[in-house]
């Protein structure tokens, strides 16, 4: 079943790429969305029907380093919310992408990807999770460089670099862990072998160090960032909105599988591995969130909000401890929906009006309202304001912070994430409060440009997804300290 | 079965007849000659692997049965079957892919004469790949060269005289070099068959006479091997060489010819010098050195690059400076690494110029990157192909190049002093690639109007079948290595 979940949309996404131009758009638009939710339908079947740990073996690389797929906990979390982030996304670029060319292209792209990262979510093992990893790459870059333009395609390029860079330093830590490791297959608690160990503690460190920092390129942690804010605003919205709001995770799943199933929490904690990883990650919260709030383009302005906030995530996985765990998983989730919506947002306006600054944006709520009430909601989130989820997540991760028993990194890592909140809602509510109270106030009747159901329909149901998960997290948070139970045994409270 | 014992000699001998016979042949028949030829060569290899391989060990075939150490012998294991095989096929592929561009480019009273050469080519890498006797070897590295250089420059331009005397003047500075060392050699030990040398050599070391001789002398065929196959800093010859020859040219030279010569670099190790004893003369880490300098350089000056045969033919530079870091590393593993880089560098680079040159056909015959842009539109098949090509260089898992990087890799973890350097430069150096690859890539799928026309697979049903067949080949290397990896492991087993 996990074979069909992957084989829908790689042959739906190939006959869109190599088969002739559709002549009519409704029949494009409509085979793209039965293959998405077909997909989607797929993978809720295999997350059913496959049975924990169970491994799926695809065949050999070589002996000892088969590609295999395997469903746990993880991969159940990650994989429904990509599909809860990529049909709605889906959905929405049917109405977006009305104006754009190539239509066929971005779809077939778009459903490739689909596919790669259904198997990333169900790799079973170091290696199957680097051909995805890398396919990833490989694959959503036509999506960054999709309308062409020079700008696109130096983007596109920053993009690519900065990510085989980070392969490679996946790919170096992977030969260490082969060799000093009991085998690639991911395992809760680690697989370093002891005896082989001995005296290489150094080495595996500074491999472990090099894999955090490879998966932090993906998901835009300081130093390697840089890419981030020019390859997420250049796409298409739909296609920004599901590369900040999904790809950007998938180096967080990999951050997890390093630490948490492959070298082991307690092999890294209290290391200066985890002192370096809460350093990086504490500075490119405030970073992100700084340059965000100087940024006059409101996709870029998202996009470096993007780095600051996945960033809190790996703060709270860094923190090896289990509050810290469950607010990284529940500001997962939560940032996928938000900076999705949000980015649909910006792309609403954008095909709307045609608008791009910041400072433009006066009176937009009297044009657009259900979109603006819709923008405000997921900014209040993304600031941290109960009842939504970003304030459930931001608890998480901030007592995490507090009871990580981390000399400095208590005090100070919340202090940061407190700081960073309010750029947050320095840099988002202002486009609310002017888009609701300012512009001309003579108009009385300003012209209506609420976008299409197809484009709205998708914002509205983030935003009720994120209130949904602020109201009532229990099942979430249970869930996830189902996982953290079994992978950090020290602190845990029950 | 016994009969099978013959076929290694009749393979090469049937080379030699062939090529004489093309000589009087029209140019077509002489192309039909040839492709017969290797079709029959590719048979008589795969009976000797089968029989290598099921009898588990290698034989020794003496020609005219004049008993060693006099006479001349043919040895032939797992390892000789397998890359005669191999380079049958790779060869082959390689002339169908680029025949329509030979027709149109090279002169009609001329073409028979590339056939010619191209069965005195794969004549000699045979007689490399399984000779017994280092005379021999250096006869048909000469041989070799000849037919290369009559390849090199069959479309006489300019340039390609130009690159046809550089490419002369440094390998017969390789050549002499190799000379000088197997005087000296037969001098120190008075035998010329490697199985006695190798006897002779282990006792001058036991006995610890001639220990400077001996290690002039290694060095002396070692650096004479490493001009031959393009070791930076000796590859200045390989731009011009690969960059302006034929497409099919440049395919058989880059993936064929160099690794013949470190094929035989290989063999002298292992079956004359002995490994121990190259080992201890510490050339091993002259070679990884140069290995990792060519790693770097070779695909910095292929970033540099505007042409895009040119940025191949540098990223062979690069490729091959992997090639010596794996035999540099001085282990087993490493050895394996490199055999198996041999392998998948001839599959891959044959793949990227065979379809660079269907890129190239539908940007008007161009080569510089301005030109390319949108290509992959126009030639549809060549695209996808450069662009398969390009992950395995990069080292995409499925394709060859990432086994490559994983065994190359491996090996360093086990070796303690070289593990840091290797892994470092590794890493530099697949960014490296990344770039350069990955940046033409995007340029020929970015669209754009473009003058020139597109061509589908109907005009160029040859090109298709060898692109086709050529990026099997690097899948089914990169997915199925480890038979691969076994027959390697089990040939270098038989070289002792």
């Amino acid at each position: 079943m996990i074979f069909t979940a992957i084989l829908i949309p790689v042959l739906a996404g190939l006959i869109l790429l190599l088969g002739p131009e559709w002549k009519n758009r409704k029949q494009l638009c409509g085979f793209t969305d039965a293959a998405l939710l077909l997909s989607f339908l797929a993978v809720c079947v295999a997350l059913g029907t496959t049975k924990e740990n169970e491994a799926v073996t695809l065949f050999n690389l070589t002996t000892g380093l088969p590609i295999f797929f395997k469903i746990d906990g993880v991969s159940r979390f990650f994989a429904v919310l990509t599909g809860i982030l990529w049909v709605p996304a889906g959905i929405y670029a049917f109405g977006y992408m009305e104006h754009e060319w190539k239509e066929k292209r971005y779809y077939g792209f778009y459903l490739l990807s689909y596919a790669v990262l259904t198997g990333l979510d169900f790799s079973g093992n170091l290696i199957t999770f680097y051909l995805f990893y890398e396919s990833m790459s490989l694959l959503t870059l036509p999506l960054v460089l999709h309308n062409g333009s020079k700008e696109a395609i130096m983007a596109g390029l920053k993009y690519l670099f900065f990510s085989l860079a980070g392969a490679y330093m996946v790919l170096f830590g992977l030969f260490l862990l082969n060799r000093f490791g009991n085998t690639l297959t991911f395992t809760a608690g680690g697989v370093l072998d002891a005896a082989l160990l001995e005296g290489r503690e150094g080495l595996l460190l500074a491999g472990a160090f090099l894999m955090i920092l490879g998966f932090g390129v993906k998901a835009g942690m300081f130093p390697l960032h840089a890419w981030l804010p020019a390859a997420h605003p250049v796409a298409p919205a739909p296609a920004s909105g599901v590369l900040s709001g999904m790809i950007a995770k998938c180096g967080v799943l990999g951050v997890i599988r390093t630490v948490f199933y492959l070298f082991g929490a307690d092999f890294l904690r209290g290391t200066w591995v985890q002192q370096v990883w809460l350093v990086l990650s504490l500075t490119t919260v405030l970073l992100g969130s700084m340059m965000a709030y100087r940024e006059k383009g409101l996709k870029k302005r998202l996009a470096y909000s993007t780095v600051s906030q996945v960033s809190y995530i790996l703060f709270g996985l860094a923190t090896l401890q289990w509050e810290g765990f469950t607010g990284a998983f529940l500001h997962t989730a939560a940032h996928a929906l938000m900076k999705c919506g949000l980015f649909l947002v910006a792309g609403a306006i954008i095909f709307k009006t045609g608008k791009t600054k910041v400072e433009e944006l006066s009176g937009i709520g009297r044009q657009m309202p259900v979109t603006m009430i819709c923008y405000t909601l997921l900014s209040l989130s993304l600031i941290g304001i109960p009842p939504f989820g970003g304030f459930v997540s931001k608890w998480f991760l901030g007592r995490g912070g507090v009871n990580s028993g981390l000399p400095v990194f208590d005090i100070l890592g919340p202090a940061v994430l407190l700081v960073s909140a309010l750029l947050t809602a320095g840099y988002l509510l202002p486009i609310s409060i002017r888009g609701f109270l300012g512009g001309e106030e003579s108009v009385v009747r300003p012209e209506k440009k609420e976008p299409s159901f197809l484009m709205l329909a998708p914002i509205v149901l983030f935003t009720v997804l994120v209130t949904v998960l602020g109201i009532c997290p229990d099942k979430v948070i249970g869930y996830i300290t189902e996982i953290a139970k079994v992978l950090i045994k020290e602190g845990m409270t029950g | 079965m016994e009969i099978i014992r013959n076929f290694p000699a009749a393979a090469i001998l049937l080379c030699l007849f062939a090529g004489i016979v093309s000589s009087g042949l029209k140019p077509k028949a002489a192309k039909w000659l040839n492709h017969a030829l290797i079709v029959v060569e590719m048979a008589l290899n795969l009976c000797t692997l089968y029989y290598t391989a099921v009898t588990g060990e290698a034989f020794v075939y003496v020609m005219g049965k004049f008993p060693a150490p006099w006479g001349n012998e043919i040895r032939a294991g797992v390892l000789e079957a397998l890359l005669a095989l191999f380079v049958c096929g790779v060869m082959l592929l390689s002339l169908l892919g680029g025949e329509k561009e030979l027709e149109e480019k090279v002169e009609e009273n001329k073409l028979f004469l590339y056939y010619v050469l191209a069965d005195h080519l794969l004549c000699s890498l045979l007689a490399l790949i399984y000779t017994n006797d280092l005379f021999t070897a250096y006869v048909f590295v000469e041989i070799n060269t000849i037919s290369a250089c009559g390849l090199i420059m069959i479309r006489q331009t300019g340039r390609t005289i130009e690159a046809a005397v550089r490419y002369m003047i440094m390998s017969l500075l390789g050549s002499g070099l190799l000379l000088m060392g197997l005087c000296m050699l037969y001098d120190l030990t008075g035998h010329l068959l490697m199985s006695n040398i190798q006897e002779s050599v282990a006792r001058l070391h036991a006995s610890g006479m001639y220990g400077v001789p001996l290690t002039v002398t290694i060095g002396l065929m070692t650096v004479g091997l490493a001009i031959k196959s393009a070791l930076f800093p000796f590859h200045t010859w390989v731009p011009d060489a690969y960059g302006y020859s034929t497409a099919s040219s440049a395919a058989i030279l880059s993936s064929l010819v160099s690794k013949g010569y470190i094929f035989l670099l290989i063999k002298i190790i292992y079956r004359v010098i002995g490994f121990e004893v190259f080992h201890d003369t510490k050339i091993v880490n002259v070679l990884f050195l140069f290995g990792l300098a060519g790693m770097i350089f070779g695909s910095l000056s292929a970033i540099k690059e505007n042409n895009i045969r040119r940025m191949i033919a540098f990223s062979s530079v690069a490729q091959i400076g992997y090639i010596y870091m794996g035999i540099g590393m001085g282990t087993q593993a490493g050895m394996v690494a490199a055999i198996f880089h041999i392998f998948s560098h001839a599959a891959a680079k044959a793949l990227l110029f065979v379809a660079c040159m269907g890129i190239t056909g539908a940007s008007g015959g161009s080569v510089k990157f301005q030109d390319l842009t949108g290509a992959a539109y126009r030639n549809k098949l060549a695209g996808a192909a450069f662009t398969a090509g390009s992950l395995s260089m990069v080292g995409l898992p499925l394709f060859s190049g990432f086994i490559s990087k994983l065994l190359f890799a491996q090996a360093a973890v086990q070796n303690q002093g070289k593990m840091l350097p290797a892994l470092v430069v590794l890493a530099v150096s697949t960014i490296l690639n990344a770039v350069y690859f990955m940046k033409t890539v995007i340029r020929i799928y970015t669209p754009e109007q473009s003058p020139y026309e597109g061509i589908t697979w109907k005009n160029q049903k040859l090109l298709t079948v060898s692109c086709v067949l050529l990026t099997v080949l690097n899948l089914h290397l990169g997915c199925l290595s480890q038979s691969w990896e076994n027959l390697i492991m089990k040939g270098l087993g038989m070289f002792a």
